[in-house]
């Protein structure tokens, strides 16, 4: 039999555009396999020249899924060229909307990309296997997403002013306090988001047992795990130290995460826009590691709020050292859903969070400025230097996709040896090697649209062009 | 609770694209009935599922590749479940195909289209589509003093 490739384009029910392909061996076994980020946006060089202040506002224009999170760690970036140390209510409001942001997120990616694969089945028909399928298989389910992720989006209205592209956040803090009604409106939403998420947790948990075979060929595999720790070794998705933490459960190194170039290093590859980011002193390929909702479950000490914290402790049972398989991502997510909602109640009960002391002001104090916060799919750096005048000379962004992309490769060769084998193919098969990237969530800069093409098609051909077999979703 | 529920999308971003997103603030600027709920939006989302299902009539505006620039037209439009691969793609229909599948209501609803000409990148109009975004806006001012029944 000779040598193929198999290629999967575009991969679906992810945020932006890409493709997989597998490299098969004489014997159609898979000897390779590469996971293709097929879209370039160019931030980096066109933000350049342009005045610091403006970055925050611009850097959101990134993506319409997760705005917020590049609004936040541009503005701590602009903090830092201010060399302010922001006021403690904006602190906390910030958080407010950065946990907000992080529970609207991560209800799309389960409810919307991920419960079709889990509730419907791997193999069932592609053609129903999506959110509609769902709202038929289950309503009562997809009535939750869709409130969860209103609630969360609501929240960022009540806060910023819009649900996308807010530019509330603003370098020195937030451009206004919260008012008694929109907090007591949030607090009032909390006890059924709060419901939703419980439900939400005990069905996935008792779902687990169907799917063994993707819990062991999910990305299940040794690598370091990174993300930022409160001081007292917590949760924390704002500010904090950053950790290594090793797969058998030690931590590697606690750092401070405006030192990061010290530690991190990235490569780029010819058949993807998207970077490769490594541990340093581990070099490449023995520095991979993990970031988003596993990695942060994996590097704490504990969990601040009380509902959270007890699924944390039964979810730190699933392996003895770190969990490793990437399938418990999903698992993570919905913890992580409820920690956002507890704290957000926390912080909104606070008797200053209706402080109107928001912001500072400054004008450029240093030269260099890093922020560096949890974005739902995981550490977020944005890096700026500019000149005396304030003008951007140059930007460098590590978003969390790129920290996961070497470990979603590996994910995809590890399911693809797994699941397909010889000269011919399955649509569950198929679908099997873009549920491993799903699990991580990936957002690769989603501001372009589809090109309309929504069907997939996947051909296996010979060496020579030959067509030995095609698979279709309708 | 209003009886009706206006959607106008679009990218301002992309010239002509915006035409539906500033015929819903038009709207906004003029009409101040509380039985009139008006929403601007860049994209169709799943959550529009719930207020859907909330109202009596919905009315989406959109911006459209093909017809003649300066005009617009009105479509009837029926609940029809669609393929969702993406996040960023829903219909109207499949959004009210979703509204009564999932709440089981779905009002009465019509799509106006403006034809554009330009969709590069820009803020600006052209000119016979800034015209039909006007007689658009000015149409439904009227049309929308009439109440629908909470019945539909």
């Amino acid at each position: 039999m000779p040598r193929q490739t198999i290629v999967i384009d575009p991969v679906t029910r992810i945020e932006g555009h890409s493709k997989i392909s597998l490299h098969l061996d004489e014997e159609g076994h898979v000897e390779e396999a590469y996971f293709h980020v097929t879209q370039f946006r160019g931030f980096e060089k066109f933000c350049e020249g342009r005045p610091y202040y403006e970055m925050p506002s611009l850097m959101a224009r990134i993506c319409g899924i997760c705005p917020v999170s590049h609004l936040i760690a541009s503005a701590k970036a602009c903090d830092a060229i201010l060399a302010v140390r922001i006021p403690e209510n904006a602190v906390r409001l910030r958080k407010v909307l950065n946990l907000a942001q992080i529970l609207q997120s991560h209800a799309l990616s389960f409810f919307y990309l991920s419960v079709p694969d889990l509730l419907l089945g791997m193999d069932s028909d592609p053609a129903a296997r999506n959110v509609f399928g769902v709202m038929q298989a289950n309503p009562a389910m997809a009535r939750d997403g869709v409130r969860l992720r209103q609630f969360g989006q609501q929240i960022i209205e009540w806060l910023a002013g819009k649900r996308i592209h807010p530019a509330w956040v603003v370098p020195g803090g937030v451009s206004s306090p919260l008012t008694a009604e929109n907090r007591d409106r949030i607090l009032a939403g909390i006890p059924e988001a709060l419901a939703i998420a419980t439900r939400a947790l005990d069905w996935f948990k008792n779902e687990m047992e169907r799917f063994r075979e993707e819990i062991r060929s999910f990305a299940n595999f040794p690598t370091l795990f990174m993300g930022l720790v409160g001081d007292d070794g917590g949760l924390e998705h704002y500010s904090g130290k950053l950790r290594f933490l090793d797969a058998g459960g030690h931590v590697v190194a606690d750092y401070a995460d405006t030192t990061y170039p010290d530690y991190l290093a990235e490569i780029a590859h010819p058949w993807t826009y998207l970077k490769t980011s490594f541990y340093k002193p581990l070099g490449y390929p023995d520095g991979v590691y993990r970031v988003g909702p596993l990695a942060r479950l994996n590097i704490i000490d504990g969990v601040s709020t009380p509902r959270a914290s007890q699924e944390w402790a039964e979810f730190r049972e699933l392996d003895r050292g770190a969990v490793l398989s990437s399938f418990y991502y999903h698992y993570a997510r919905l913890i992580e859903i409820l920690y956002a909602l507890e704290k957000i109640e926390q912080l909104l009960r606070d008797p200053d969070a209706l402080d109107a002391n928001v912001r500072a002001h400054a004008s450029v104090n240093n030269f260099e400025g890093i922020g560096v916060s949890e974005a739902p799919r995981g550490t977020l750096m944005h890096h700026y230097k500019v000149d005396r005048d304030g003008l951007i000379t140059w930007a460098n962004l590590i978003i969390a996709t790129g920290h996961n992309n070497a470990a979603m490769n590996r994910g995809v060769l590890q399911v693809a040896r797994h699941f397909v084998h010889g000269n011919k193919l399955s649509e569950g098969m198929l679908n099997r090697v873009e549920a491993v990237i799903r699990t991580f969530d990936p957002c690769l800069s989603c501001s372009t649209h589809a090109d309309g093409r929504l069907a997939l098609e996947m051909e296996l051909r010979s060496h020579e062009g030959e067509l030995l077999d095609v698979c279709h979703t309708r | 609770m209003p009886h009706t529920l206006i959607v106008g999308y679009g990218n301002v971003l992309r010239g002509d694209d915006g035409a539906g997103f500033l015929v819903a603030e038009l709207l906004r600027e003029r009409i101040r009935d509380p039985e009139i709920q008006i929403l601007s939006q860049q994209q169709l989302l799943p959550e529009l599922m719930e207020p859907i299902s909330r109202v009596a009539r919905v009315i989406f505006i959109d911006a459209s590749v093909s017809g003649r620039a300066g005009k617009f037209q009105r479509i009837p439009l029926r609940p029809a479940p669609a393929c969702a691969r993406f996040t960023h793609h829903a219909t109207p229909e499949s959004l009210l195909a979703g509204a009564q599948s999932l709440y089981g209501h779905t009002p009465e609803a019509t799509l106006y289209t403006i034809p554009g000409r330009f969709f590069e990148t820009g803020e600006e109009l052209t000119p016979s589509v800034r015209r039909a975004v006007n007689e658009l806006a000015a149409t439904l001012e009227v049309e929308l003093a009439v109440r629908p029944s909470r019945g539909a």
